[in-house]
């Protein structure tokens, strides 16, 4: 009876949880589709009388839309791979192969991650200005493949000094050199620390905001967050097609996550069988 | 199972290749400057926007009358110019030709830096410096990047001004008429606060506030006394008798109901949208206002008037076009603004619901932008404009949310609020040394 009355206490905390997260999501959700002139007479929180698309449609051919998305795509999967890549072979020498002065890396590597963006811009701003890749995505997939792998290392390589010896052991029985055993048993065995490190690196990199605003000069070049930025005004804000705009701007990152989610329970689950 | 997992884990890393190739390859097409040919054109003005409409119509013109070039347009958003500006401009990406905001810390800023072109001997040549005095305070600059200066950095199309709307049906209703004097405005609002209606809706958490405040210190000031706050052309008494008027009486229409105690954490969309909804009959606020509340504000009749017996406004010249100093076809830029500044272009700008600087009253044929422009040019013909409360000193808009909100809630005595808004602007005269 007990037991009983204090799950159904958990389970409403948890529903009240729920709904407290999810409320803002409800409001921006029902406000896209609202038309201005609802909004102005009826206020943020009233009911549509009928569905408005026309706000979601004119973001969308606005900004083109379809072309932010494919950029967004573009820049955050090619830091995931890359900033995974990065961080395995920096955790290997690191965590396995145990290189003199790794903690003093470590603790570098948790400084570089601490530093807010702001204090990077204008030395990266004159760094690409050099190389010529100011207003080019290859400048952002650069800079973000490294500070996310700043992060990765540090993880990754607590995850390798607790990696098994007795493993790393019988591959070089087997004759196995360094480069082999990385790959084929270091590598597959964390494979499920390895995709969580992807699912963030992309979706981390999908909102970033700040410094692709300043490298990405181009319309054609921009990604998703920076597009959304059009709409903020000096003094005006069109809340009706704000919304709209954060909905296009969520939408893509849930349904990334519930992708990723459900390989992520899988890599999990095979690290378990074996 | 090792192999298929190393195989996908290949063609991962192939796809990330070729899409770091593919991003390299995305920017060999960036040349397209210095030959005359192209005209690189940013702003950051909605395609609905009186501004945007009258500058569509502009670049069409421009490709018109200049074969051959095309214009390169991109509409930029307004946090990335903010954020990047200098950055930009102090790189080959700089475009030809870009709006801009004005004041001390935005064009000022960029033109003490040098990176933008000097428009002097344009504007006199081709007949921009035909807009009004207080118009061309925000275009001129001096070395210090202060307005007001003698230099032209920025060529503004169209102006903007604090007025009083107002809600007929309930103006009607309470047989309230239109007020022409102050006195006769504070009666109106009387008559409904003694219906029970509180008057005014205001955004304390934001702009509004002080500028209804300002609009107080503006009913007891002279040019002199704004040339003075603004542009630091002579002292400014805090406790004189404008700043002391305008807090008392702010204060005062908070004790009479005017304003309601609660409007202190309102912001400014929440107090337009309280507006469009006839929960209020007035509303002092800019003339930015103005195309939203025509599409917007549907259940009632509404119209605008000056605030009642001033000759000075709170309002400026709009934001500027400037002609950043690495630009690669200074001349077409120039071609654009003078466009801009022609009466069919301006007329369009007025009957878009805009504010046109060398605008034509009898060429404005849509009746409620005709409203909105005689108004204009009503306090343009007195050079009205009496700039925003906010400029003088850097954070200073804070300083006066705090202020006046100290009023609406009546934590401070009006004599201590105009002491704590004093201190950051003497501070900042001490500053740059004035």
């Amino acid at each position: 009876m007990n037991a009983r009355l204090s799950r159904s206490a958990v389970l409403a905390v948890l529903t009240l949880l729920v709904i407290v997260v999810l409320s803002p999501f409800a409001l921006v959700a029902l406000n896209a589709v609202k038309s201005p002139a609802e909004y102005a007479s009826g206020g943020p929180l009233s009911l549509p009388d009928s569905l408005y698309f026309k706000g979601l449609a004119d973001f969308w051919i606005r900004v083109d839309f379809g072309e932010k998305l494919f950029n967004s795509f573009l820049i955050s999967a090619s830091v995931a791979v890359l900033a995974v890549i990065v961080s395995i072979l920096n955790a290997y020498a690191l965590g396995i192969g145990r290189v003199r002065g790794r903690g003093a890396f470590l603790v570098f590597f948790l400084l570089a991650n601490l530093l807010p963006q702001e204090a990077l811009v204008y030395p990266l701003y004159y760094l690409s200005k050099e190389v010529g890749l100011y207003n080019t995505q290859l400048a952002v997939i650069i800079i973000f493949t490294a500070i996310q792998s700043a992060f990765g290392t540090y993880l990754l390589s607590s995850v390798y000094t607790a990696f098994p010896r007795e493993m790393l052991e019988a591959a070089a029985i087997d004759g196995a050199g360094k480069w082999r055993t990385l790959w084929r048993v270091v590598v597959p065995i964390s494979w499920p620390s390895l995709s969580v490190l992807f699912t963030f690196f992309f979706i981390w990199t999908w909102n970033e905001f700040f410094l692709p605003l300043i490298f990405l000069i181009s319309n054609d070049k921009q990604t998703v967050p920076v597009a959304l930025g059009v709409l903020q005004g000096d003094r005006m804000m069109d809340a009706t097609t704000t919304s709209a705009s954060a909905l296009l701007g969520i939408v893509p990152a849930i349904i990334f996550f519930l992708i990723f989610q459900r390989t992520l329970t899988r890599g999990v689950m095979a690290g378990a069988i074996k | 199972m090792f192999t298929t997992r190393t195989r996908a884990a290949v063609t991962a890393l192939l796809a990330a290749a070729s899409l770091v190739l593919a991003a390299c390859g995305a920017d060999a097409d960036d040349e397209g400057g210095g030959d005359g040919k192209v005209l690189k054109l940013w702003h950051y003005e909605g395609a609905t926007s009186a501004m945007g409409v009258a500058w569509a119509e502009a670049i069409k013109q421009f490709e018109a009358s200049h074969p051959g070039v095309k214009v390169q347009f991109e509409e930029k958003g307004f946090e990335q110019i903010r954020q990047s500006a200098n950055m930009i401009l102090n790189s080959d990406e700089a475009p030809d030709i870009m709006e801009y905001n004005k004041g001390n810390a935005s064009a000022g800023l960029l033109s003490k830096q040098g990176l933008l072109t000097d428009l002097s001997s344009e504007a006199g040549k081709r007949g921009w410096d035909k807009i009004s005095p207080s118009i061309q305070t925000t275009c001129k600059y001096d070395e210090q990047g202060i307005m007001g200066g003698d230099k032209w950095f920025g060529v503004p199309n169209y102006a903007e001004y604090v007025m009083v709307y107002y809600n007929k049906d309930l103006f009607t209703k309470h047989n309230v008429r239109v007020p022409t004097t102050l006195a006769e405005f504070e009666a109106a609002m009387d008559t409904f606060v003694k219906a029970g209606v509180t008057p005014l809706s205001v955004g304390g958490a934001e702009y509004p506030a002080q500028q209804i405040f300002y609009e107080l210190a503006l009913s007891k000031a002279n040019r002199s006394w704004v040339d003075s706050y603004q542009l630091y052309k002579g002292k400014v008494d805090f406790k004189g008798p404008e700043l002391t008027y305008a807090a008392n009486t702010f204060a005062d229409w908070v004790k009479k109901g005017y304003i309601a105690k609660d409007s202190a954490g309102i912001k400014a969309d929440p107090m337009g949208v309280a507006w469009t909804q006839g929960k209020f009959p007035i509303l002092i606020s800019g003339s930015w206002w103005y195309g939203r509340f025509v599409a917007e504000a549907k259940g009632f009749q509404w119209g605008t008037f000056l605030f009642p017996g001033n000759s000075l406004h709170p309002g400026s010249g709009g934001n500027i076009w400037v002609v950043p100093n690495k630009a690669k076809n200074k001349d077409l830029a120039y071609d654009f603004i003078d466009i801009t500044m022609k009466p069919e272009i301006q007329s369009l700008l007025g009957n878009s619901g805009g504010v046109p600087v060398l605008g034509d009253l009898s060429k404005i044929t849509d009746p409620k932008s005709k409203e909105l422009i005689e108004n204009f040019d009503k306090l343009n013909s007195s050079d009205g404009l009496a700039f925003y409360p906010d400029w003088p000193a850097p954070g200073y808009y804070d300083v006066l949310v705090a202020g006046t909100q100290h009023l609406i809630n009546g934590t401070k005595t009006p004599a201590q609020v105009l002491d704590e808004i004093a201190k950051p602007y003497n501070d900042n005269l001490t500053s740059i040394g004035k």
